[in-house]
Parts: structure tokens; sequence; C-alpha cells
């Protein structure tokens, strides 16, 4: 017999509230292209991306750090497929710990030739230094900034 | 015994992978729910509490315990549900057996494929204000882990190659002429490395041991021991070249089993191999193999089906990766095991068992539960 689906699109909106840290956090880097984390004040590591809070020591953070635009890799993928609403592929993502922080931010890493995923993955090793790059028209979001190899 | 009350699995329904479409996802929960409780030698009526793990967003059901309810038997019935992870909804399940206030137990999880991208819905795993504006799905933070272990450890994927064809060898053996189609590559992760998403469901019974004993039933699999831990959502926070909260799970789990030798009293192992370096992981966090000896006891087929100690007897998520309802999948594997039951894949002599479940982006949720033949365990 025939078998039938139902197709069904939902098109919701959120709205999410980043609250005052990350709305602050966003600010820097739409107004003076700056990367800033917060530091737990129990063990003083600082936190980017900034929370108001310690998920570790439950304590309140209680000063903004800024940190980078240095940093270096601490993971990368490349990625071959489409992504609803992100750049066209093949792209390079991941991971850096900028300096001065104490856990690692994510972001696109850009200026690489991607055609050949060996000789890139050789440019992105763990390890390698990075500088943060931001946008001449900035939003406030993520995609404001990227790395590049240094 | 760690339990007030020890629990026993008295019955499993394992589907991993459904792909005729002659069945509604409500009915497929019902086929498989039936088959467990027929599997156990109950009805619907015998059962005190149901727990059901599932995902909303795969669902495309809102708190898809609702629609659910009627499938389960839920209708007029004790249900809770467990969004987290699959395996969440057998420890749930497990507990409230070991309470004493509860005689018995229906577990059941499944994942769907309905949605027309399931990576598109995997994105919302993560969090709204930092990371959603990366393509940041479950394959891409199994890539980013994959990376970070091939920088740290030379060699490593020669090993994930072969842990990969023996749980592709195993799959021949439990699921003959059947496989999940490749995953796609992401860097360092070639295409095939991981399996793509298929629909699953799966259900197991739970029952004290005054039950076991009064209605008489023999195939049973002792929870032991179970443990459970949670890593930082963010990825930047942790180290993904470790798996921290499995081996506490597992800590947590031997401490109560009496385990302190896993090699030596384990007889089947089932890990959430939903890529090979996950499962490199899981040997060193379990206590089966420090990374230093992992490409020797790869190479020498150490958990391979006629190996000292086998892993993934059943294929594992690299022969069939219904994405949500993998961890729950592995528990009933173990039970099976554990209960004689397990079919082409039953491993001859099987007293002890362990099953890890690592769920979220690179395996954030973990868990880990030692089943046995007896109740004690067997040294």
């Amino acid at each position: 017999m025939e078998l039938m689906t139902r197709q069904e699109t939902w098109n919701i909106t959120y709205n999410h509230a980043l609250g005052e840290t990350a709305s602050w956090f966003y600010a820097q880097i739409r107004d003076h292209s700056k990367i800033y984390g917060r530091r737990c004040a129990a063990t003083g590591r600082v936190l980017v991306p900034p929370r108001s809070f310690s998920d570790q020591t439950l304590e309140p953070t209680t000063e903004w750090v800024e940190v980078g635009p240095g940093g270096r890799i601490e993971a990368f993928t490349i990625v071959y497929e489409e992504f609803q609403n992100l750049p066209p592929p093949p792209y390079a993502f991941g991971y850096v710990l900028l300096d001065g922080a104490d856990t690692a931010l994510g972001g696109y890493f850009k200026g690489l030739d991607l055609t050949d995923p060996a000789k890139a993955a050789e440019r992105l090793k763990m390890g390698t230094r990075v500088v943060t790059k931001f946008a001449e028209q900035r939003t406030g979001d993520v995609l404001d900034f990227w790395y590049e190899i240094a | 015994m760690p339990y007030k009350v020890q629990p026993g699995v008295i019955g499993c329904a394992i589907r991993p992978a459904i792909a005729a479409r002659d069945r509604s996802l409500e009915e497929i929960i019902y086929d498989t729910t039936q088959q467990a409780l027929a599997d156990a030698g109950l009805t619907i009526d015998d059962i005190d509490g149901i727990i059901v793990g599932s995902n909303d967003q795969l669902d495309g059901r809102a708190i898809s315990v609702m629609m659910a309810s009627g499938a389960v038997g839920g209708v007029d019935r004790d249900i809770l549900s467990t969004p987290s992870g699959s395996e969440h909804a057998f420890i749930l399940g497990a507990l409230r057996v070991a309470t004493g206030q509860f005689q018995t137990q229906l577990v059941v999880a499944w994942s769907p494929t309905e949605a027309s991208s399931i990576q598109e819905v995997e994105r919302l795993g993560a969090d709204p204000y930092f990371h959603r504006a990366l393509p940041l799905d479950e394959l891409s933070a199994h890539a980013l882990q994959a990376s970070v272990l091939e920088q740290k450890i030379p060699g490593v994927r020669d090993m994930a190659d072969t842990v990969l064809a023996k749980n592709r060898r195993h799959g021949e053996i439990a699921y003959p002429g059947e496989h999940g189609q490749p995953g796609p590559a992401r860097w360092p992760l070639a295409a095939g490395t991981t399996t793509r998403p298929v629909t699953g469901c799966v259900a197991m019974v739970l029952a004290t041991s005054d039950f076991i004993a009064k209605r008489g039933l023999t195939d049973v699999a002792w929870v032991r021991g179970m443990g459970w831990a949670t890593e930082p959502s963010f990825l930047g926070d942790r180290d993904l070249s470790a798996a921290p909260a499995l081996a506490a799970a597992a800590l947590q789990a031997y401490q109560e089993a009496g385990i302190t030798d896993p090699m030596a009293q384990l007889d089947v192992v089932e890990v959430t191999d939903a890529t090979p370096y996950a499962e490199l992981l899981a040997y060193e966090a379990l206590g089966l193999c420090a990374r230093n000896d992992w490409a020797a006891r790869v190479g020498d087929g150490t958990f391979a089906h006629d190996g000292k100690l086998p892993v993934n007897l059943s294929g594992g998520v690299q022969t069939f990766n219904p994405v949500f309802c993998t961890g729950l999948i592995r528990f009933a594997e173990i039970a099976n095991q554990v209960r004689g039951r397990a079919g082409a894949h039953q491993h001859p002599n099987t007293n002890n068992g362990l099953a890890q479940a690592g769920s979220g982006f690179a395996m954030q949720y973990q868990a880990a539960i030692v089943l046995g033949r007896e109740k004690e365990v067997r040294t």
C-alpha cells in the first residue's frame, strides 16, 4: 500500500536575552575590537567566553580581563557540508586559547587554502600561534571576529 | 551490595535500525515496548512505573513523553522522562527499583530520523550566546576531539582505523548483511569513519529481587554498579584528549560492583563508539588499557570477538547509529549478553559485563554500569 508522510516546516524566531555579562562582552567586540574574559575570584582562572559565575566553583566572577588578540590553537576541524545560515563550505573552525585566558574560545579560522585538507591541517596544528582579526563592520556577534595564523 | 534492593534486568528489546516506514514513531515505540514486556514474560499491568528517554528536537514533538505516554502504557500510570540521555532513563529506573518503593520499571528510548537535517537539530544543543553561529553538531565535536588526539598521540589514526574495522566485523556477525550508511567527512574524520543516523528504539524491564524470585525468572542481568558524571558544557573549557567524566563514572560503578581489576573481572564490554577515537578514550577511562598500550592492545586483538575482553560485539554505533538511544542500546546489549540472549553475537560464559554510554557534544555526559549473572561479583 502507499505509505504517506506529513511534511511540516516550522519557522520560530527566538530572542535570547544575553544578560549583562555577554552583552558587555559583545559590546567591547563591536565598539573596540577587544575580547574580554571574566576572572573567577576563587581560582583566578580567566573564563572566555565570559560568564557571570564559574560552573566549577559556583562563585560569581569578579573582574573583566582583556585577553588576546594572540593565542594558540587548541582544537580544529574542517567542515565540508553546508549548515543553515553559516558561510558556504569548506571552512575551518575550532578553539583558541587566547593569551591571558584559561579557557578556549570558539571561532573560525580564515586566510587558509583549504583545497588540500592535509596541508591545511598541518598549518592548524594544536599549539600553532594565531591572531584574532576583526571585521570592519561589527554587529556584536561571534562572526565579528576570526583567527588567522600569526 | 550498594542498593537497598538490588535491581535486575529481566526483559530487553533492541531495534537498532528501523528502515521500514510502515509504522509511525508511536507505533514503533508501542511495538518495542510490547516486545520487551514479552521478553520479560510480563504485561503492562505488572509495571509500576515507566521512564522514557527521548529528545524533543529529533522527535519533532515538544515534551515528547506526552505523545509517547499511550504507546508505552503510561496512561493512568506513573511515567517520567529524561531528555538528558537515554542511558539516564535506565539509571533513574534502576534507582527507583533500588528504593524498594517500586517492584518493576519499564525503560524505553527512541531516536527517529524524521527531521530534514539531523546536524541542524543537533546544533540546537549548543548555547545560543556563543556557539550557535558555529557549525557545532555532534560530528564537529567528535572531529575536534579527534584532532586533539591526533596531535597528542602519534599513530592514533591507525589505531582508530583498526578499532573501526573490528566493530564493522562484529556488526557483520551480529547483524549479517546489514549496516549503516557511511557518515560524511569532517577533518580529521574521513568519510565512513562514522555512521549516518538511523531510526532506532529500545526498551528494558527492571524488577526487584523479590519480584524476580516470586516469578521464578532465571535470565536476569543484575545491576551491580552504576556511575554517571558530566563535563563542562563549553568545549573550550574541556581537555578533549581525555574523558574525566567517564573515569569518575567508572570509579563509582566499579566501587559499587566490587570491580578492582576490570580486565580480569569483566567478560564483555559495550561502549558508545560514535567514533573509534571515542572508543579508545573509553578504554583508558574505564581502566581497560592505558593510552600508551592502545597500539599494542588494539593490534593484538585484545578487544576483538575472540580476544581477552571483547568490546562491542554488537558492532556498536559504527554499525548502527540511532543517535539519541545509542546509550540505552549499549546497556541492553550487555544485559542480553549476561542473560544469554544476545543471539548471533552471544559471547560464551558471560558472567560480568560493562556498558558505557556517552552523549552530548564529545561525550559530555558519561555513564557506566556493571551487570552480572550472579547477584555478587565473582572474582
